[in-house]
């Protein structure tokens, strides 16, 4: 019963607070102490970066965009160092002492400015790349609870609607796009339990269809994949990988598939936990198409280690940052704050220092880094840019009446 | 930045309360202690405009909660002198039934787990907590909706579960 979880669940945090550790002694002069070098260090950078980037020019720009070396293929010289990432100077120049210059200058060919509201006025959010030049667009009824789905041509801006979606009490989310088709997942409202329910539409437009399974399936992950005429996701609580036909039809376990997710189809992984290192990790891969495994090196004392197909990111027993390849070679440097993830095992995004404090997108491969152009506000809304795990191409987010639109497979 | 004897005062009365917030919030010790830490030094960087306009703990609330879910959580760069257990307390909770709520918390989404928190610990309401976290009603009952439907899919009958074995 509902009032039953309901009480059980109130119970269990009060209990489970009183676990909580016990602030040290001195806490408050550790804090005030703490506060103020933060304030001075914060001071410094920006006296620093000036002077950096004048040294750091030479190194970025001998593994400019003229021989940019593939994914993973960085060795730890090649890496350019945090001081210089505080400060990367563009092609085109920028002020050093202003911090790299803003996404659409770095990567003009990866980046759009479209409006944020439809022809109609209705507002938006960009959900995934439908093909390289088209947008798949939500809109909802109300904030968080989606109602019709729009494709958005970047060349000619123009809009077309796909499909309505959702109803009363169902909450459609976590779009895959293959074969044609958009795919997604909503709660199955007629199921008193939690179970999920796919859907399916046209890319050019048409009605939604269930597709129909042979058994309730419970929570999902939302890496979900269309793998040729199939569907692929994985059931949470890590109760292993299944397809099922678009059309519907009986789900297949994909073999040694039993406690694994979706990382990036075809690879699937068990997430580790340990709480030396929260949150999750995938340790071990798995390549259901080439029975390939990876084990990812984690080594004694690190910290939040996240590892994608190719690439790890975490935080070094010493409180430094770095990144390296899953068997723990060609490690460098990380600026920033320990990523849920590098995107594309290449982009981090991470918070810069200094009067115009505000998050920048940096790319592990060239060493270029771009100004997403959001500021810092503490009070603001919590915009945080994280590019994370999965097979995600897209960043996309909503900067002064427009949308920044950034392809990250179209960064050379 | 002033060192009013206010702020020393408050963290240290209101400190242990935080790190039991972040505590559900996050389900760990060591980002109760991050989540704690690093919002009172935003709050003392805030503290005489803080002082003035809010209630010094219902913002240091809200910046955990929306720290929690964001990518600034994860900042740990610097941890002050903090004596943490390696491994949760073994303290048992008094049913299974909450033991494996707990437990099942763990597997939530961020944002659905901090909806659930502010809901059933802080006690908030749906509004209230929309404002926490700079989201829509609507969306703090899908949330909401989505969290408690993973944590019945987990356990269907809590009263019943059974996932100790002591």
């Amino acid at each position: 019963m509902s009032d039953d979880l309901e009480d059980h669940l109130r119970s269990a945090l009060g209990h489970a607070s009183e676990r909580a550790p016990q602030a040290p002694n001195g806490l408050p002069a550790q804090v005030m102490a703490h506060s103020r070098r933060r304030r001075a260090r914060a001071q410094a950078l920006v006296a620093a970066v000036a002077v950096v980037a004048v040294a750091g020019g030479v190194g970025v720009a001998a593994h400019g965009s003229g021989g940019v070396p593939a994914s993973g293929t960085l060795s730890p010289a090649q890496t350019p160092s945090v001081e210089i990432l505080t400060s990367t100077p563009s092609p085109s120049g920028g002020q050093a002492s202003e911090g790299p210059d803003p996404v659409e200058k770095v990567w003009p060919q990866a980046v759009w400015k479209i409006p944020a509201k439809l022809p109609d006025g209705r507002a938006f959010r960009p959900k995934t790349f439908i093909d390289d030049r088209t947008l798949l667009l939500e809109t909802w009824e109300r904030p968080g609870k989606a109602d019709a789905l729009y494709s958005y041509e970047l060349d000619s801006g123009r809009t077309r609607k796909i499909a309505d979606i959702g109803g009363p009490d169902v909450f459609p989310f976590a779009y895959a796009v293959g074969d044609g088709r958009i795919v997604w997942q909503e709660n199955d409202s007629s199921d008193k339990g939690w179970a999920t329910r796919f859907r399916s539409v046209p890319v050019t437009g048409g009605e939604p269809e269930t597709i129909t399974t042979d058994r309730r399936v419970l929570a999902v992950d939302n890496e979900l994949a269309v793998v040729g005429d199939r569907l692929v996701f994985s059931e949470a609580e890590g109760k292993g990988v299944f397809t099922v036909p678009l059309e519907g039809g009986a789900l297949k376990q994909v073999k040694g598939t039993e406690r694994h997710r979706v990382v990036r189809w075809p690879w699937v992984g068990v997430l580790t936990e340990s709480v030396q290192n929260l949150p999750e990790n995938y340790e071990r891969l798995l390549n259901v198409d080439t029975g390939e495994t990876s084990r990812a090196v984690v080594r004694p004392g690190e910290r939040r280690v996240r590892c994608g197909v190719k690439e790890c990111a975490g935080g070094r027993a010493d409180g430094t940052l770095f990144h390296r390849l899953r068997d723990g070679s060609q490690e460098g440097d990380l600026p920033g704050s320990v990523p849920m993830g590098l995107a594309a095992d290449r982009f981090h995004t991470f918070e810069t220092p200094g009067p115009r404090r505000g998050q920048v997108l940096y790319d592990l491969v060239t060493g270029k880094s771009g100004d997403l152009g959001l500021p810092f506000d503490i009070d603001g809304p919590p915009i945080s840019l994280e590019p994370g795990l999965g097979n995600g191409r897209l960043l996309a987010y909503p900067r002064k009446g427009e949308y920044v639109i950034i392809n990250l497979t179209k960064i050379p | 930045m002033d060192d009013d004897p206010r702020f020393a005062d408050f963290v240290a009365e209101r400190a242990d309360a935080l790190l039991r917030y972040g505590y559900v919030l996050s389900g760990n010790p060591h980002d109760a202690a991050d989540l704690t830490q690093e919002a009172l030094i935003r709050l003392h960087r805030a503290w005489s405009r803080v002082r003035r306009k809010h209630d010094p703990e219902s913002y240091t609330r809200v910046i955990m909660a929306r720290l929690h879910v964001s990518v600034w959580r994860l900042r740990r760069r610097e941890r002050l002198d903090w004596d943490l257990p390696e491994e949760a307390s073994l303290d048992s909770f008094p049913s299974d039934a909450e033991q494996g709520l707990w437990e099942a918390l763990e597997g939530l989404p961020r944002k659905q787990r901090a909806v659930l928190v502010l809901r059933y610990y802080e006690q908030l309401t749906d509004t209230e907590i929309a404002k926490v976290l700079n989201i829509s009603r609507g969306t703090v009952r899908s949330h909401a909706s989505l969290g408690l439907g993973k944590l019945r899919s987990v356990l269907p009958h809590p009263t019943a579960a059974n996932r100790r074995t002591q």
